[in-house]
């Protein structure tokens, strides 16, 4: 039985569950600065930084 | 047999996955006995992403693809619908639960993938349909309780669907069919109490379906006695809930000992340490027994060894329990009752400490009754968890100021709800106008914007705009009524309201509410 898929038999397929990787430091840094937004706590949301970005002359 | 699949699909993204799903574990087990296939993919428990979704509707040949949820889990099905329809041609689609049941046709109307919806009650229903499947028979309208497209493509309501009379027949739900310990059981933590917050083995139960009240914002599913099919305007039929003058209710409850008996079969199967009761209110249901329910269940809650004893690490045996209560409907007597069987915590609904905003509320509740019961309950030594609401209608400064005195005098931290006109409601049916013109007409928009009430949607409050409503919260939470004085004045300026007079536009509307749209047409067949 798969572990993902929960049930009285056995699927033709089998569901499999992605490798995850692990959490890196900046997405744990991240996480744990959106928890206590607020005040001086704020921070660039690395991923989202849209790079080409020019601001209009 | 029919070979069937449910998803469980993903809701409250911001938060971890908290609870089994009820309803959908009770349906795994009713199909399981009927003797039919079933496989669960719990979405919102593994979050996994798409490829894995992907995967589990590529795992077999499905006959059957089930989902439901509440009315906030749309986006999640939405996309899941998507991708069963076009990776299963072949399976019948079948979604349930509030988010169908709250407004069948424009649901039915948003997604054309689902080829049959069940409106209510699914306990009887859904075998049904499984028991169709394996006759190879597709007349929906055949099968009372169920929405579905004719040939032309219309929509066709069958005749609705008659409750269960007796909860008792029942089977437990099948929790063997969710991720218990590789997800659930480490999100036990509940931050209600400290017994709450220790708890390391939480399991959710629902020991009774409906509520005598009429609170406002509320919808019952369609499993409270609440729905009613009534005649539309172009001769069709509607699925019609609550509204002024018009309130139905069918109220069951399980027999104690079947509650607590399916309490002990998790303890010893699953070593359980904290239940939640999921019920619309306990206290309800007490008073509707006459006041026997809850002590009973309290008492088989000591006889199976249940009540909890502390070890001196703060670790106990025993299975320490929370739930809802309501202000007018709860006693001393019975506080202290649950609290030697165990109970450490319960929701109060006090919603606002304003005389005005509650008479107008429809929870037969006052500001007098939340006071009386908040110092039973912590007398007793239970926690009551003070749930609060601002931009009610009729939600005004000195409402607010209420609700702030309140707070001060109670020692309640609270960062209030907005009210939420959530499909289903009687604020729903009210303020459908007001709604569509918040979300320029588009009812969809406003079904996937909808949160868990702590962020603003559509606004029904006539005085305060969402903006407004944002920062008076922000305002009150820290107790500043220098500015909330300050922006009154700019507030009657703005509205032309002289000192003197009440600071309110109610019945009347503010701006944000006032643009008239015309209602969707929507056509729909009768079954014959």
């Amino acid at each position: 039985m798969s572990d993902l898929l929960k049930g009285n038999f056995k699927t033709k397929n089998e569901v499999v569950a992605p490798e995850v990787a692990e959490e890196t430091l900046e997405d744990r840094f991240e996480r744990t600065a959106l928890k206590r937004l607020g005040g001086s706590i704020a921070f660039v949301s690395k991923k989202k930084v849209m790079w080409e970005f020019k601001p209009k002359s | 047999m029919a070979k069937v699949l449910l998803i469980n699909p993903t809701v409250r993204e911001e938060d971890v996955p908290r609870h089994v799903p009820y309803g959908m574990a009770l349906l795994a087990a009713i199909a399981i006995k009927a003797g039919h296939l079933v496989q669960v993919y719990d979405e919102n428990a593994w979050r996994k992403g798409d490829a894995v979704t992907r995967q589990v509707l590529e795992a077999d040949d499905w006959d059957l693809i089930g989902l439901g949820g509440i009315t906030t889990a749309y986006g999640a099905i939405k996309k899941i619908v998507g991708m069963a329809r076009e990776i299963c041609p072949r399976a019948v689609i079948t979604l349930g639960g509030g988010v169908l049941t709250s407004m069948p046709q424009d649901m039915m109307d948003f997604l054309p993938e689902v080829d049959v919806g069940v409106i209510g009650e699914a306990f009887v229903t859904f075998p049904e349909m499984l028991d169709m499947i394996d006759a190879g028979n597709r007349d929906w309208k055949k099968c009372n309780g169920t929405i579905s497209r004719n040939a032309e493509g219309k929509l066709v309501l069958s005749p609705m669907r008659a409750l269960i009379p007796e909860l008792d027949v029942l089977p437990y739900p099948a929790w063997d069919l969710f991720p218990l310990e590789e997800v659930y059981f480490k999100n036990s933590e509940s931050l209600y109490s400290e017994e709450g917050m220790m708890a390391q083995r939480r399991l959710d139960i629902n020991g009774s379906l409906g509520c005598s009240l009429v609170c406002k914002f509320c919808f019952h599913l369609g499993i409270a006695g609440d729905m009613r099919y009534e005649e539309a305007k172009d001769g069709g039929v509607d699925v019609a809930f609550d509204r002024k003058g018009s309130y139905t209710r069918t109220i069951r409850y399980h027999s104690p000992e079947y509650i607590v008996k399916m309490v002990k079969h998790a303890y010893d199967t699953y070593k359980i340490d904290f239940i939640a009761f999921i019920d619309e209110n306990l206290m309800t249901m007490d008073q509707y027994s006459g006041r026997t329910w809850l002590k009973e269940i309290c008492r088989l809650w000591h006889e199976y060894g249940l009540a909890p004893k502390k070890n001196p690490d703060g670790t106990w045996t025993g299975v320490y329990w929370g739930g809802t209560s309501h202000a007018s409907l709860c006693t001393q007597e019975i506080l202290k009752i649950m609290r030697e069987a165990g109970c450490s915590q319960l929701v109060y609904g006090y919603e606002s400490f304003d005389q005005s905003v509650m008479k107008a509320l429809g929870k037969g509740a006052t500001p007098a009754n939340n006071i009386r019961s908040f110092f039973w309950t912590l007398e007793a030594g239970i926690r009551p968890i003070p749930n609060q609401i601002i931009g009610f209608p009729n939600e005004t400064f000195d409402s607010l100021r209420a609700d702030m005195d309140a707070w001060q005098k109670l020692g309640i931290v609270v960062k209030p709800h907005f009210a939420t006109p959530y499909p289903g409601s009687e604020w729903y049916t009210m303020y459908r106008q007001h709604i569509l013109q918040q979300y320029k007409g588009d009812l969809e928009r406003f079904i996937l914007d909808l949160g868990d009430a702590s962020k603003s949607s559509a606004i029904i409050c006539h005085n305060f705009n969402a903006i407004e409503l944002v920062g008076l919260r922000d305002m009150m939470m820290s107790f500043n009524w220098r500015r909330i004085d300050e922006y009154e004045k700019i507030w009657r300026i703005n509205h032309r309201i002289p000192d003197g007079k009440p600071s309110t536009l109610y019945p009347g509307f503010a701006p944000h509410m006032t643009l008239d749209l015309p209602e969707p047409k929507l056509s729909l067949a009768t079954a014959g």
